[in-house]
């Protein structure tokens, strides 16, 4: 449905986009990941015609999309990440007129209004002015206007940013809806649990290139890894197969249950040693640890699972 | 060539001006206090240039026509450059509407707009300042919107050459004056300096004065202001050419809410 071949872009002198591959067919969820200025909006616009790219070919349901964008935009459906919609208009004059550009018509278009308002629990907003909605009403609009129409290939740059969490379960649930009508996907978000909840194919954008692809689950066993450390208050006790790293505790080798790991350690301390432990930071292998294994960075202090003893 | 979805971008852009009326109003009352003002001192110039009935309508009512026709060309740049400020400009290019069809969808409401705003000057500068041309009202009807078709091509060829709001201001806004001045906007073409009568003639707003003037005082009809007409249409087939030339859908703009 969506296949990108050999893309480059470059900004000056700085590429950002340097031969990006990308396949995703019909029905598929591909989740785009990549750091702050990866290149992930930029690949998108691309796709979705607003930018030019400086060579490779994309093509789109069959038609190529760089010689024939107007052609193209037909089958593709785009939420932009910037915010898009008219603050002076109603959320229901907002839906109907970019239901009336997608094509839909009369009783066709106030249904699918309905349905996709309701969807994404904007119902009861209807009549009130885009301008006067929440930052994340807002965001839920300008994602409701992009998935009016079924499309070949929809975009969906950043659609839960401030998204509360019932809101957030609705996005999901149109886009889970969408795909299983067919349409490819291409979704980016910074919240990897999103994905995880997808059940979604992941495409990691680094270094301009697409670094890592595949389902979810193959990516995770590929390439997460899993840590454990025992944290003590003064002397780090000494065991066999861990040693100490500052005032914590941890595996030689890398372990692969994190957990049956600290609980052997755990079992292995005397009751003097277990008295001066304060916790137990355990970090199971998931899209997190895989994502930022791929993108080579450090780990933050945020993705540990922390137990306290 | 007008497409449902040029139609479409119409019917938001009337919606999108309706909710936000303060500067179309200002353009229709602005022009009439001032004509209130100049009517006397206008009456006592035309009567010396030989005229011994005017009422001083005859050059105040289209003068201030013309001058806040060029006025409110900046609304048709205002709405663009909104677009962009709104996030939606990217939205429309990205929906299944073409260029053309936003371009079209988007000048639509601005044209009925300044037509709107013409009817409503010569309708109240015949109630209010007596203003009544001795010529066919059909040719009048003709000459102002062709006038009007000019001055949109010209908000869009602006809106095509610059990327700030501001840039337009300054541009459009001293330049529609001098070119309103120029073409007689202020005062008849006719006094003002031989420079200056010689460059009126590269102003769009000469010829529609001039126009107006043969059908207010002379009793001109259609064929009669033809070659004012085929000058006007030039003028927008060279704005039309710029747009052309310049507007490029993706260019980056600063918008203005
Ligand atoms: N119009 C532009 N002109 C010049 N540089 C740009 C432009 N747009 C983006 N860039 C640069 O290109 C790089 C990629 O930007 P892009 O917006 O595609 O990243 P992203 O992956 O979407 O990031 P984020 O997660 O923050 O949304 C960034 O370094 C950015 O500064
Ligand atoms: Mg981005």
């Amino acid at each position: 449905m969506l296949e990108v071949t050999d893309l480059r872009k470059t900004y000056g002198e700085r590429p950002v986009l340097d031969g990006v591959q990308l396949t995703v067919g019909a029905g598929q969820i591909m989740g785009l990941l990549g750091a702050n200025g990866a290149g992930k909006t930029t690949l998108i616009s691309i796709i979705a015609g607003l930018r030019g790219a400086d060579s490779g070919s994309v093509r789109v349901a069959g038609l190529d999309a760089l010689r024939q964008p107007r052609r193209a935009a037909r089958h593709i459906g785009l939420a932009p990440q910037e915010l898009g919609l008219y603050p002076m208009l109603t959320v229901a004059q907002n839906l109907a007129f970019f239901a009336r550009l997608a094509g839909l018509r009369g009783g066709g278009r106030r249904r699918r209004v309905a349905e996709i308002a309701a969807a994404l629990d904007l119902a009861d907003q209807l009549g009130r002015c885009a301008g006067e909605l929440s930052g994340g009403q807002q965001r839920r609009l300008h994602t409701a206007m992009a998935v009016l129409h079924r499309t070949d290939v929809l975009f969906l740059d950043e659609p839960t940013v401030g998204a509360d969490v019932r809101s957030r379960a609705g996005i999901l649930d149109v886009v889970r809806a969408m795909a299983a009508e067919g349409t490819a996907i291409v979704y980016t978000t910074h919240n990897l649990m999103e994905l995880e909840q997808l059940g979604a194919d992941i495409a990691v954008l680094h270094a301009g290139r697409i670094a890592v692809e595949g389902h979810l689950d193959d990516v995770v066993n590929r390439y997460a890894t899993a840590s454990v450390g025992l944290r003590f208050d003064g002397a780090v006790p000494a065991l066999p197969g861990w040693h100490a790293d500052g005032s914590r505790l941890t595996p030689d080798l890398p372990v692969t249950d994190p957990a049956a790991a600290a609980a052997r350690a755990l079992a292995a301390l005397d009751p003097n040693q277990a008295a001066c432990l304060t916790g137990v930071d355990v970090t199971h292998p998931s899209l997190e640890t895989a994502y930022l294994a791929i993108t080579g960075q450090p780990r933050t202090s945020e993705n540990h699972h922390a137990l306290v003893a | 060539m007008l497409s449902s979805r040029s139609l479409a971008i119409s019917g938001t852009g009337i919606r999108l001006l309706l909710a936000d009326p303060a500067p179309v109003l200002v353009n229709l009352v602005m022009p009439l206090l001032l004509a209130g003002f100049l009517m006397p001192a206008t009456k006592a110039q035309l009567r010396l240039a030989g005229l011994p009935e005017a009422t001083g309508a005859e050059q105040v009512v289209p003068g201030m026509a013309v001058l806040f026709a060029f006025l409110s060309t900046m609304l048709v740049c205002t709405l663009f450059f909104r677009e962009h400020a709104w996030g939606t400009w990217q939205r429309l290019r990205a929906s299944q509407a073409s260029s053309l069809d936003i371009v079209i969808g988007k000048v639509i409401p601005l044209y009925l707009v300044q037509l709107l705003q013409m009817a409503v000057l010569f309708g109240a500068g015949s109630l209010l300042f007596g203003y009544h041309p001795t010529g066919s009202l059909v040719a009048l009807a003709v000459v102002v919107a062709t006038f009007v078709a000019t001055l949109v091509a010209f908000g869009v060829a602006l809106v095509a050459s610059f990327s700030t709001m501001d840039q337009v201001l300054v541009v459009g806004n001293l330049g529609g004056m001098v070119m309103a001045g120029l073409g007689g906007a202020l005062a008849p073409a006719a006094t003002l300096p031989g420079w200056a009568q010689a460059a009126a003639h590269a102003t769009p707003a000469y010829w529609g004065l001039e126009a107006i003037r043969d059908i207010t005082v002379d009793g001109a009809g259609l064929a009669d202001v033809a070659p004012a007409l085929l000058a006007l249409v030039g003028f927008t087939l060279a704005f039309a050419a710029v747009v052309a030339w310049r507007f490029r859908p993706a260019d980056a703009k600063v918008g203005t809410t």
